[in-house]
């Protein structure tokens, strides 16, 4: 038998996922709805999905395996922003659609999954190999896990992953905690932690960027960047979502995963390949360099804020308290922003201002890095804009690349002016680019785990977010400090105006 | 109109083509720069005969800028006359979704006789925009057989063509065998086929089965013979123990392929816009239009390197031709 696959072309074909079948706990929940099943149908109009490719729905619903599927059709139609819905491709993608009705902690649920799955190998020619995506509760994650151990379905004749979706653990010890019992019956190797922020064009294309460039790299330190903005600013509120927030809050729901991700992605070192170990190691090492601060240092650096109340555009918006489902007197935090400095000989002394808050005045994900001014100013006060070269990494809602310099205003007198040169994604390529979750669903098909979080990095990022937690719960603010529609507390302007810096305004 | 072209005019026009874009571009609040941004990523040498659709050309180039942003230099072939090249200068537009400002690439179209061929390199070089890519699509089966083609051909790092016409394969062939980095449209046609096909075999079981395929069928309409030979060869040279058989079928609206084997039958066929495969009876589809020129070449201008896989099929797709006839 040959061990690979003769009629191969890497250079036109787009990469291949293998037969398998995805088990989808909570199948029935909003991001099945929204985003894995859009997601999948959208890699099966695109040819991405082998013949025999199925997907199992589990939830505690009982429903047929055409109920699941008319489910699914009403939410591929309804949540495919920019994909045609073709009836025929839906058919037989849809043959593919099986579902099983069950509690996740009762043990006969994985006897009946184990049965299914046999019966879909052998009608599908799968080859055995299964994805378990747990789209749950967090707290039903390791039983879950325990369950399929239990079953034998940990292991098979192909392989077996399992994708979970933050949060991963809610301190470090409950992530470890987290981490042990999904051991308990897959490998470190097989379960892939999605941050689907990683999975978003422009994050990727930081990596190419930095290190597919000769011109950035020697920019890339303490010697020239001043200092580098993280913002994740969503305009909505909570969204019905006041009870589940009320115990995450923006420290633990941003920037412990999505906010610190990104950060390790601009500031990592070069990686010794694009392998997915290479590229998560130093992902990890830069994560492991960000200094825990002091609960002193954590009362200057660090600022929790929570919207009230406001008036936006002629209609009122409520604040977090007024929020259906939140406590009276909650201090959650609807709004963090912290100063992290990196320690090792690169960014020593540079700091990293992260913001990220719910209510802010647009949906906006970007990384400002501000760069040194000229170590001689020769061009006097009245010469005209003196503004500091910025190199913006849009995320969303466009993804793209801005460079800010100065240059000469046309015309007699030397007057300078900032102007902007643009790399957007949507126009300097028309094609579509996939969404975050095709390119991860279709990496972990793959066993691509590069965009993928590691328990090492999971662990590391908790060891500089607990410890503001820790400040932050044993604190009584007075919120909410900031109006919805406004750009958070004054006391995060503050922060940065001790160094001299002011938060820009996407 | 003039009857020789200037290049360092057309470069100053095109200069004054980016100022007057700038000008007409409104300032931003508080953004001071011009509403137009110029995007180039390579030169595009597009030649076609003067009676041919130029609309639809236009069409397909404008369809291509906002993802291979080119400076596009159009050749228009206006046949037999007195030795004249004509030039116009002009820009192509667009406003991205939800953006406010316009993305420009410019265009010079260059007119030019059977005659005034041999002036077109000395035209072209200088036009080029230096440090990227200049590929060369000739659209016309009359220039590439012409002996003014290779000058032309020689300024480009690559050429792209069509043997979806009538061209036959062993012309192809002695185009690529000048080393020119060479792509034929009729190749990028079977892309999607092969890809869905390799597909078939990340399957394991599907893998163990591959060497007992005995025969591969290949079936066509009229215009995708050459295709149709690119598929088989490309099969061929993965699999050289297959029986070939290609033939044209009037029913097919572009290929039909059919493999198989002890324990293993595929089957492939676009119908409607949709590729049905099955796979031992058990069949999928997916979408798969009939690929326009806006489609081929798309890929095409992605890949600016030598296609090994391409130069093996072309080699053995002549001599299954050879061994038809």
């Amino acid at each position: 038998m040959p061990s690979e696959n003769p009629l191969q072309d890497p250079l036109r074909f787009e990469r291949q996922v293998p037969e398998c079948v995805v088990v989808i706990f909570g199948a029935n929940g909003d991001l099945t709805k929204r985003k894995l099943l859009p997601a999948l149908y959208r890699l099966a109009y695109d040819r991405r999905l082998s013949a025999g490719f199925a997907v199992v729905g589990i939830s505690r619903t009982p429903l047929s395996d055409l109920q699941f599927r008319d489910k699914m059709l009403e939410a591929v139609k309804q949540f495919s922003e920019d994909t045609t819905f073709d009836a025929d491709v839906w058919k037989t993608f849809a043959e593919g659609l099986f579902y099983v009705a069950g509690d996740i902690n009762d043990a006969g649920l994985y006897q009946r999954l184990a049965a299914r799955l046999t019966e879909i190998e052998s009608a599908r020619q799968t080859g055995g190999s299964v994805m378990f995506y747990l789209s749950t509760q967090p707290s039903q994650y390791a039983s879950a896990a325990q369950g399929l151990g239990a079953a034998g379905l940990g292991k098979g004749k192909g392989w077996r992953r399992l994708v979970v979706e933050k949060p991963f653990g809610h301190d470090i010890a409950s992530a470890r905690e987290l981490s042990d019992r999904l051991h308990e019956v897959f490998d470190e190797s097989d379960v892939y932690r999605i941050d689907h922020y990683l999975g978003k064009e422009t994050v990727q294309n930081i990596l190419a960027f930095r290190f597919g460039n000769g011109i950035f790299e020697p920019l890339w330190n303490r010697r020239y960047v001043n200092h580098v903005q993280i913002t994740g600013a969503e305009s909505i509120g909570v969204e019905g979502r006041g009870a589940y927030y009320q115990e995450a809050g923006a420290l633990a729901d941003m920037i412990q995963n999505h906010m610190l991700q990104v950060m390790a992605t601009i500031a990592m070192e070069p990686s010794a390949s694009f392998r997915a170990t290479s590229v998560r190691d130093e992902r990890s090492k830069l994560l492991r360099s960000i200094r825990a601060m002091t609960p002193d240092e954590i009362r200057r650096n660090s600022v929790p804020g929570q919207y009230g109340p406001a008036r936006i555009g002629g209609q009122d918006v409520p604040g977090f308290l007024q929020e259906p489902g939140v406590s009276p007197g909650s201090q959650t935090d609807t709004y963090a922003a912290a100063t992290f400095f990196v320690e090792n000989w690169r960014w020593a002394g540079v700091p990293f201002y992260v913001r990220t808050g719910k209510r802010l005045p647009k949906r906006v994900t970007e990384i400002a890095i501000q760069f040194n001014p000229a170590p001689l100013a020769i061009f006097g006060e009245g010469d005209g804009d003196r503004s500091p070269n910025l190199l913006i990494v849009r995320i969303q809602p466009e993804e793209g690349i801005s460079l800010k310099f100065l240059s000469k205003r046309p015309g007699s007198g030397m007057n300078l002016r900032p102007v902007s040169m643009d790399f957007n994604y949507g126009s300097s390529f028309g094609e579509r680019s996939p969404s975050a979750y095709e390119t991860l669903l279709l990496d972990a098909m793959i066993g691509d785990a590069t965009l993928y979080t590691r328990q090492d990095m999971v662990e590391a990022s908790w060891s500089v977010v607990e410890p503001i937690q820790n400040v932050w719960r044993e604190t009584k603010f007075s919120f909410p400090n900031y109006d919805a529609g406004a750009w958070g507390p004054a006391a995060a302007d503050e922060m940065l105006a001790r160094r001299g810096h002011v938060w820009r305004k996407p | 109109m003039t009857s020789t072209v200037n290049p360092e005019r057309v470069l100053k026009e095109l200069a004054e083509l980016w100022v007057s874009q700038g000008k007409s571009g409104h300032p931003e609040e508080g953004e001071p720069q011009a509403g137009v941004l110029r995007a180039c990523t390579m030169t595009l040498v597009v030649a076609e005969e003067d009676d041919r659709d130029w609309s639809a050309l236009g069409e397909t180039i404008a369809a291509l800028m906002p993802e291979h942003p080119a400076r596009a230099i159009l050749i228009r072939l206006t046949g037999a006359g007195d030795r004249a090249l004509s030039d116009r200068v002009y820009s192509q537009c667009w406003m991205p979704f939800g953006q406010r400002r316009q993305i420009c690439c410019e265009q010079v179209e260059i007119a030019v006789s059977d005659a005034g061929l041999p002036d077109l390199p000395s035209v072209v070089r200088p036009l080029a925009v230096p440090d990227l890519p200049l590929i060369l699509w000739c659209r016309s089966p009359r220039l590439l057989g012409m002996p003014e083609f290779d000058a032309i051909g020689t300024t480009a790092r690559k050429v792209i063509i069509d043997s979806g016409g009538n061209l036959a394969l062993a012309d192809v062939a002695r185009f690529a065998a000048r080393g020119t980095l060479l792509a034929d449209l009729a190749w990028t046609r079977v892309t999607r086929w092969r890809e869905t096909l390799s597909q078939l075999f990340e399957n394991k079981q599907n893998l163990a089965r591959i060497q007992a395929l005995a025969e591969v069928s290949v079936q066509h309409a009229a215009h995708f013979g050459n295709s149709a030979a690119y598929l088989a060869a490309w099969i061929s040279n993965a699999l050289p123990n297959l029986k070939i058989s290609i033939a044209p079928d009037p029913q097919c609206d572009s290929l039909r392929l059919a493999l198989w084997g002890e324990g293993l039958r595929v089957e492939m066929e676009r119908r409607q816009d949709r590729l049905v495969v099955k796979v031992n009876g058990l069949s999928r589809c997916s979408n798969l239009p009939l690929l326009n020129d806006y489609s081929l070449m798309r890929e095409e201008l992605g890949i600016v390197r030598r296609d090994p896989v391409f130069d093996q099929a072309l080699a053995r797709a002549v001599q299954l031709a050879y061994a038809n006839s």
